[in-house]
Formats: C-alpha cells, sequence, structure tokens
C-alpha cells in the first residue's frame, strides 16, 4: 500500500473522531423537567419572571445572584449564578442557561442574554457572561 | 405622491447609490470582458481584454466614491441615514467615526470590495501572462462582493442591504410622517462602547485586507486549471497566498489584542464562533502553503496543494456566511443579525465552490499526478502530513462551530458543547502537539531524500534538550497543574523553537533563503508557548475568601469566587497587593474607577506603587460595559476589571454629579441614627472605621454669605479624622445668630461621615458632636475581578516574530519569481532541478 493512502486512512479516522466526540459532548437543548433527571449540564432556553424577584447584593455577597426563570415549557425554577449580575438583565428577552441543578436550584456557569435595544426595535443584542474566567 | 421633507440632504445618497449600481455593472462588465479574453484564441484582438480593464478601473473608481459618500454622511452626522444614525454619534471623536464606519454589516463589505479593488489593479500591474483569467476571477468575486450592497427590490426580495437606505425607510415610526421629524433626531445611536478602541480603528482594515488578499491563490489556482496551466501557477500564487496568510493573521491577532485591552472576558482568546470563523481559512491557508511549497519542489501532492488553496477562499465565504447570516444567533455574542441576505450569502459560496469542484472535476484526467511513491525519509512527506494535521484542526473548527448549520440542514436539536472552551483547548491543543512537532523535525529533513541515521541522530538530541526545558518551564510556570496534552504542546513549542533556530542559525552563515520560514516557525512556535502559559496559568489575584474554604485545589471543584467588592477608601488584602478604591474620574461618558495598588515587602516598606483606572460606560444604549486596565510587566501582567457598579446614568455623570444629590430633608436617610459624644479639646472619638481628635476650636470660621453682628457667636470645630489609615479635616460650626442657635454640618464623603457641632456645654467645657455614618451599603464601591496573566508577552512577540519571517519568505519567494521566467529553458536555475519540471 501507498504511504500516501495510509496516511488517507489516518485522516479520514482522526476525521471521525472529531465528528463522533463532538457528536458526544454536544449537549441538547432542554427543559428544566429534563435537567431535575439528569446530572450533565445542559442548555435551558427561556425568558425571565419578571414578577420575582432578582437577588443581587454585592455588599453581601459579590458572586451571588439568583432570580427565576421560566423555561419553554412554562416551568419555573429559581436559578443561581455565581457571579455579579449582567447589566440590564431586567430587561432581557431571552435568555439561554448552561447548567445544571442542585437540589431545587438551577446552578448557571453561563448566561446568555438578548436584549431589545431602547432605541432600535430593528435590533436585537446578544450578550453573554461567564461566572468563570476561560482557562486551559 | 413624494412627501417632501425638511433638512433631508438626499445628494449624497443619491449619488453613493448611483455609485454602488456602477460598481455592480462595472464589475459584471469587467468580469464578462476577461472571461472572452482568457478564452481568446486569436491575440491581436485586443477589444475583450481593453473593455475587462476598462471595466475595473470603473468598479475601482465607483467603490472609492461609495467610500467617500458615505464617509461623508457619518462625518457631517446626517442622521437621515439609516446607518450613520445606527453606527455613529456627534460626540465621536474622528478616529472613531472611522470605526463607525466599518462596524455594520455594509461597511465592512465595502471594506472587502475595497481591498479586493485594491488587489485588482495590483494584479493588473503585475501578473503579465496571469492576467486575462486571474482578473476573471476577481472581478466574479467583485460582482458578488458589490451586490451584498445593492439593496433594492428585485422580483419582491431585496438583494443586498444598502448603506444609504434613510432612516424613515429603514425603521416604521409614526414620527416619519412628520415632515419636520429631523428635528426630533438629535443624535445617533453611537458607536458600542466596547468598540471605541485604537485596535478597533486598525483591526477590521488588517482582517479584511487578509481576507480579500486570499481571492488571489484561489484565482490563480482557477485560471491554472482553466488555462490548463496546471503548474506554472504555483509560483506566481505563493508570494500571494504568503501575503494573504500574514495579513489575516495580523488581523486575527490584532482582534486579539483588542479583545484583551477592551473586552472583559478575561484573555485573549474565547474560541468565539465570530473567532473561529476568522481562524478558519487562516489555518487552511497555511497548510495550503507548505503543500504548495511541496509541489513547487517535488512535483508531489499537486491535487493536495491545489484543493487546500481553493477550499480556504470557499471557507472565507463560508465564514462570511456563519458572521452574517445570523444563525450563530443563540451562540454568539457578537451582535450580528440577518440582514435578509442569508440566501444571498450561500449564493455566493455555492457559486465558488461549484466553480472549484467543477473545474477540479472537468480537468482530472489531466492533472499532474506524481506516480512516484514519496521517500519516508523526505522533507515533502512531513510537511505534507503536518499539513493534513493542521487542516484537521481545521475540520475540528469548522465541525463544532458549525453546529447552529447542522440544526438547521438536518432539522435537529443540538445544543453546542455546553463547554466550548475547554473542547477547543484540549482538542486545539492535540493538534497543536503534532503540528508542533512536524514544524521542528521537518527541519532536519532533506527534500527528496535524507540520511536516515543522521536524520535520527539529530532529532534525537534536539528532542532531549527540548525535553530537558520542558521541564524546566513547567516546573517554573506551574503548568504541571494542567492536562498532560498542554504539557505536550509545551514541549513541541519548545522542540519547535530549537529546531527552527538551528536552522535560522546556518541561515545566517550563508543559506539565508531559509531564514524566512525559520522566523516564521519560530515565532508560531512563541506565541503557541506564550498561549499555553497565559491561558492555562492564569490566576485569578480578586479571589474572594469569604465563605469560601481555602483548601487548594478547591477551587478547582467548588465555585471559584472571583470578585472582590471594594468599599471606597478601604483597602483590602488581594493576594500580594493592598487594593484601594479611592475615587472616580469622569471623562463623559467614560467613568474611571481609580484603583490604587501596593505592593509590601516583608519589612512592610512599600515595595511597588502604582493605580489602574479600569472604567464602565453607563450607556443608556448598551448597558454598563467596562473595559479593563493592565499594568504591563516583562514577565506578566496584572489586569483589572469592574464587574459591577453602582452607576449613575449618563446624563447626572455627565453633569459631573458622582454623589447623591443634596436634597436635604431625605439626606440623613442616607445615614446611620446619629451618635452624639461629649469632647473636650484633645479627646479622641472614635468611629467604626476609624478615629477623629477634637484638635481645638476656630473662632473665625468661614461661613459663606452670612455676616455676624457683634453679638452672634460662631464656632468650628477642628477635627482631625483618620479612617483606614488616610487622613482627613473636617470643621462643623456652631453658631448663635440674633439668639438663636444654628449648626452647619460638614461631610466628609470620601470617609462616609457626617458631623454637626450640635451644642457647647461651657459648664463642662464640653462640646457635643453628633457622627453620622453611612451604613455599608450607602458607601460608593466597586466589584472588580483582577487576573495575572503570566509571560502573555511570549504570545505578542511570537506574533511579531511570525509576522517578519512571513515578509522574508515573502521577498524570498517573489525573488525566485524574478528569476525564473528569464533562465527557464536555458539552464536549472537553483541547484533543484524540480524547479523548472
Amino acid at each position: 500500500m501507498k504511504k500516501s493512502s495510509i496516511l488517507g486512512i489516518i485522516v479520514i479516522a482522526v476525521a471521525i473522531a472529531v465528528i463522533i466526540s463532538t457528536y458526544s459532548t454536544s449537549s441538547t437543548y432542554g427543559s428544566f423537567n429534563d435537567a431535575k433527571k439528569s446530572t450533565e449540564e445542559l442548555h435551558i432556553v427561556g425568558h425571565l419572571n419578571k414578577v420575582k424577584e432578582l437577588y443581587y447584593d454585592p455588599t453581601k455577597d459579590a458572586n451571588y445572584f439568583s432570580f427565576y426563570m421560566l423555561d419553554n415549557k412554562g416551568e419555573e425554577c429559581k436559578v443561581v449564578f455565581t457571579g455579579t449580575k449582567p447589566q440590564d438583565f431586567e430587561r432581557s428577552e431571552q435568555i439561554v442557561l448552561t447548567g445544571q441543578m442542585r437540589g431545587r436550584e438551577f446552578h448557571a456557569s453561563k448566561i446568555l442574554m438578548k436584549c431589545p435595544s431602547k432605541y432600535t426595535q430593528d435590533k436585537i443584542e446578544t450578550t453573554e457572561y461567564k461566572s468563570k474566567q476561560a482557562s486551559l | 405622491m413624494t412627501k417632501v421633507f425638511e433638512g433631508e440632504h438626499l445628494l449624497p445618497g443619491q449619488l453613493g447609490q448611483l455609485f454602488i449600481i456602477l460598481s455592480f455593472g462595472s464589475a459584471l462588465l469587467s468580469a464578462i470582458s476577461y472571461f472572452y479574453a482568457a478564452n481568446q484564441r486569436d491575440q491581436h484582438d485586443q477589444s475583450w481584454y481593453k473593455l475587462g480593464r476598462l471595466g475595473f478601473f470603473i468598479n475601482s473608481f465607483s467603490v472609492v466614491a461609495i467610500g467617500a459618500c458615505l464617509f461623508y454622511i457619518i462625518y457631517n452626522h446626517l442622521f437621515e441615514y439609516h446607518y450613520a444614525w445606527a453606527h455613529s454619534s456627534r460626540t465621536l471623536p474622528t478616529h472613531y467615526i472611522i470605526s463607525s464606519f466599518w462596524e455594520g454589516q455594509e461597511g465592512s463589505f465595502w471594506l472587502w470590495t475595497f481591498w479586493q479593488a485594491v488587489l485588482g489593479n495590483i494584479l493588473i500591474w503585475k501578473a503579465k501572462t496571469w492576467e486575462k483569467p486571474v482578473m476573471a476571477v476577481v472581478s466574479l468575486s467583485q460582482v458578488l462582493l458589490s451586490s451584498m450592497l445593492i439593496g433594492v427590490e428585485i422580483l419582491g426580495s431585496r438583494v443586498g442591504s444598502s448603506p444609504f437606505i434613510l432612516l424613515r425607510e429603514a425603521i416604521e415610526a409614526p414620527i416619519f410622517s412628520r415632515p419636520d421629524y429631523l428635528q426630533y433626531i438629535k443624535d445617533g445611536n453611537g458607536l458600542n462602547p466596547t468598540l471605541q478602541n485604537y485596535w478597533m480603528t486598525i483591526h477590521p482594515p488588517t482582517l479584511f485586507l487578509g481576507f480579500a488578499s486570499m481571492i488571489v491563490p484561489f484565482a490563480y489556482a482557477i485560471a491554472g486549471l482553466w488555462q490548463r496551466r496546471y503548474k506554472e501557477w504555483v509560483s506566481a500564487a505563493i508570494p500571494y497566498a504568503l501575503f494573504a496568510v500574514m495579513i489575516l493573521g495580523t488581523g486575527i491577532i490584532m482582534g486579539s489584542f483588542w479583545a484583551y485591552e477592551s473586552l472583559n472576558f478575561g484573555g485573549f482568546w474565547n474560541w468565539d464562533p465570530v473567532e473561529n470563523a476568522s481562524l478558519i481559512p487562516w489555518l487552511v491557508l497555511i497548510s495550503a502553503v507548505h503543500v504548495l511549497i511541496v509541489y513547487k519542489n517535488t512535483g508531489h501532492s499537486y491535487f493536495t496543494a491545489t484543493f487546500l488553496t481553493l477550499i480556504s477562499f470557499v471557507l472565507v465565504l463560508y465564514a462570511s456566511f456563519l458572521t452574517r447570516s445570523g444563525i450563530l444567533g443563540e451562540t454568539s455574542v457578537h451582535a450580528f443579525t440577518d440582514l435578509g441576505m442569508f440566501w444571498h450569502l450561500v449564493i455566493d459560496i455555492m457559486v465558488f465552490l461549484v466553480l472549484m469542484v467543477g473545474l477540479l472535476v472537468l480537468r482530472w484526467k489531466e492533472l499532474p499526478f506524481s506516480q512516484k511513491e514519496e521517500e519516508t525519509y523526505s522533507r515533502e512527506f512531513w510537511m505534507f502530513v503536518g499539513s493534513a494535521f493542521l487542516a484537521l484542526s481545521c475540520l475540528q473548527l469548522v465541525v463544532v462551530t458549525s453546529v447552529p448549520v447542522w440544526n438547521a440542514m438536518f432539522k435537529t436539536n443540538i445544543a453546542p458543547p455546553a463547554n466550548p472552551i475547554t473542547l477547543y483547548n484540549i482538542f486545539q491543543g492535540g493538534f497543536a502537539v503534532v503540528i508542533a512537532l512536524f514544524l521542528g523535525f521537518t527541519q532536519f529533513l532533506k527534500y527528496k531524500k535524507t540520511d536516515a541515521t543522521r536524520f535520527f541522530i539529530t532529532t534525537l538530541v534536539y528532542m532531549f534538550v527540548a525535553a530537558l526545558i520542558t521541564g524546566v518551564i513547567i516546573y517554573i510556570t506551574g503548568l504541571y497543574k494542567l492536562r498532560v496534552v498542554f504539557m505536550l504542546a509545551m514541549f513541541g513549542a519548545v522542540y519547535g523553537v530549537l529546531a527552527n533556530a538551528k536552522v535560522l542559525g546556518d541561515a545566517l552563515k550563508g543559506k539565508l533563503k531559509l531564514a524566512g520560514s525559520a522566523v516564521a516557525h519560530i515565532g508560531f512556535a512563541l506565541l503557541l508557548v506564550g498561549a499555553l502559559i497565559a491561558a492555562g496559568t492564569s490566576k485569578i489575584v480578586s479571589q474572594n475568601e469569604t465563605g469560601v474554604i481555602r483548601v487548594k485545589d478547591f477551587d478547582k471543584a467548588g465555585n471559584p469566587r472571583e470578585n472582590i467588592m471594594l468599599y471606597k477608601n478601604e483597602p483590602v488584602t488581594m493576594g500580594d497587593y493592598q487594593v484601594t478604591y479611592f475615587g472616580d474620574s469622569l471623562v463623559a461618558p467614560n467613568h474611571y474607577f481609580k484603583v490604587d495598588y501596593k505592593r509590601f515587602d516583608a519589612s512592610g516598606k512599600v515595595k511597588e506603587h502604582f493605580v489602574l483606572m479600569p472604567n464602565s460606560q453607563a450607556n443608556p444604549k448598551f448597558g454598563l460595559v467596562s473595559s479593563p486596565d493592565t499594568k504591563h510587566y516583562l514577565l506578566h501582567d496584572l489586569y483589572t476589571h469592574i464587574t459591577a457598579a453602582p452607576i449613575k446614568e449618563e446624563e447626572s455623570m455627565a453633569a459631573g454629579a458622582t454623589e447623591a444629590s443634596h436634597d436635604h430633608a431625605n439626606e440623613d436617610s442616607h445615614y446611620n441614627p446619629p451618635v452624639v459624644y461629649e469632647a473636650s479639646v484633645g479627646d479622641t472619638i472614635r468611629f467604626r472605621e476609624g478615629y477623629m481628635i477634637l484638635r481645638g476650636l476656630n473662632k473665625q470660621p468661614k461661613l459663606q454669605n452670612i455676616p455676624l453682628k457683634d453679638n452672634d457667636v460662631a464656632v468650628g470645630a477642628m477635627l482631625d479624622i483618620v479612617s483606614h489609615g488616610k487622613a482627613f479635616k473636617s470643621e462643623p460650626v456652631f453658631m448663635i445668630k440674633d439668639g438663636n442657635s444654628f449648626d452647619f454640618a460638614r461631610k466628609v464623603d470620601d470617609a462616609g461621615l457626617k458631623l454637626r457641632l450640635s451644642k457647647i456645654i461651657p459648664e463642662k467645657n464640653k462640646f457635643e458632636i453628633m457622627v453620622y455614618q453611612q451604613p455599608e451599603s450607602a458607601k460608593p464601591y466597586i466589584v472588580m475581578r483582577a487576573i495575572e496573566f503570566p509571560y502573555i508577552n511570549f504570545f505578542w512577540s511570537g506574533t511579531i516574530i511570525m509576522v517578519i519571517g512571513f515578509l522574508m519568505s515573502i521577498f524570498r519567494r517573489n525573488s525566485e519569481l524574478r528569476v525564473v521566467p528569464v533562465k527557464t529553458g536555458a539552464k536549472p536555475v537553483k541547484k533543484k532541478p524540480a524547479l523548472v519540471r
């Protein structure tokens, strides 16, 4: 067999490995109900329950922020985020959380929110907040 | 029934729109004419050729004219135009007006067409026999790019998006029914504050020059297949490919520098889809350059070289689709929205993909495949393998970044990886190991055939030395706490530096033409070293220890608490530093927080003292946007940014008011209930955060606008206050005027105090002093995060070295180009006969 064919096989094998591992590490969008059943991190799309209280008091703990979110199926859950409150959180239209359930609270490691802009109705802005620093 | 609106300047927009149409038409003319010119057999008929050139010159002129019109509109704040209104404002300084010019999609498309026009003119000047086919492809690309700017309705759907659309056409609102609506549009939206950074003035032009220049190698490859000049195009394309790689690489790193300097995600690379989109074509073109060089030197791997060159440009278009079609909506921070160009962008990709695949299939039988097997101990074989891995690393990026595309195509509901940064880091770290090792040991191989024994001896000697050095680095920097793959990557990078340093050393002794690649490789390897250490061992200095168990590595399991709270003028110990938030300064619209850093040596003396001023902008449109401030050292950086602060609305900030309004009725509610002390001169009064001494009495206190008569008495209590190691003075005044007693309170805002001299008790020779203290929560505070990035300068200097290496290579390849045509046929130019094969 030609060396380049062997190489070709290796390349294809690595490519397949990449795709499989990507698929296996990817999660699906879920609901709070799914999160209760799972121990994995997953993504939940929903919106803020603006009636209930947002709690952030940096004088007590600068790294604790909690709020109530309704997922797309309408289920409500308390969400805890270890970090500062994202600015303009109250105005968010849609929230995508990444995290997992701990007891009855959903602990989010990442919040991606979309805010309508005050001035332009034709634009939606997206902002992401992470509680942890990116690291290797 | 056209309505007349007052005060609108319609001329520049109409002119601009005219030039857009002209640029589209002339590009089309140029593409068609060049196509016929290239296919023509009759060498004497120059008409198509002249028409092609003419078309391109008109196109270049119109593109410049579009830019001039748009700039005129933005510079003169003509907010009747949507683009000017959406991206700029009156307060923007000129250099940010330039940034706002390319903030929007239309502006960045313009930038792209502009650079493509410039490159086209260079090609007309330089390409000689290649001009006709190459320019046909470049013009075709110019046609598609200009069509993105047209913004006219064709068959019920809008094609492209014009930057000259009027505000009243872009947005529907009742206000636009008034003829004098412009009076109510005082100012534009302004530029997103995170983009108000000097890197944003130069990063987009560089990046788009990089993107635009990738058309050139693509056009050469197409021209080579089309004109059946299969081998010739390679040498001509290499310098352009190197140029594209150099510029795009510089642009990408500039972007990461901007992220580091002005975004607060805490780092220089975030694997954001938009970042990946720029990296993907870069990696593929680098891999293409290597295989092109392999082909040029040995005649092997023709197909791979052509394929990679072609696909790299298609990937540029794909990247542009990813970032502009709005498909990444849920995964990306970048606020790109669908301008209704989804299918337009897809068509753009398909045109070039079909062109590429079609020509390859059509010419398949004629392609110069090499029948010989490569030697195992040859440079070309391992360069080829290394390039394949580079392309694979890119494949991983494409597959993962495109998750939303797969969802759209296959109607699936896959979420992107929960922790993309870790995923990318591990994968790309793995590829980096292989690639770095390859760029090291291939240096010891020769083209065609290498003496195996000698090769193994040198390789192993260098590997051994590299392993030793890596061990030391890993030990010193603490890299051993990370995953093995990153340590291996470090080993690969160190090995790469050493091996290429040897080549560079040899090159300086004589074989100078090899220096370019050696320098570029050293730069790339150093960049890896810097990125690995800085990203891998960066540490949060602002660890919040309250409520957190201080056990080593606890933060790996639990939640690291990265933000600390600083009250004004209260020093807090943070790592090795004592930090104090001691003041603010307002340069509207930026609110700078002054943070004082002190470091002490063992004996308690101040070893180091500096002030960092991270800023936040309370922007009505964008919310609170923080930019970090960084203290640069030779071997590390200390980076500080504000994550939360009780920030005032912009209006009050502009007035310069940082303190609460002076509403007397409400004022005492800002303080805790007062504590009353009776003190004599010399007494000390203690309060929660310090103490004060009643130094003495001032019989003639200053009182504004209150004339004192003979019977009136005014006394000021001279108080020396010490709070958190800082000294203040204050003088509350007690006064008897016309038989009534008054007192004038004094506030010491920085100490959170309000003081009153409320009574004089002559019989005891004492004075009643009331001390109001602000409750903790009412005091000004900031929540900040500080990160230390060790050895980050390797990352930046690696980049610069790499760019220098690319430049040297471009000069070398370009000079080869000049020598070859003159001597071809007479005798082999260099020692390598492969050159003229």
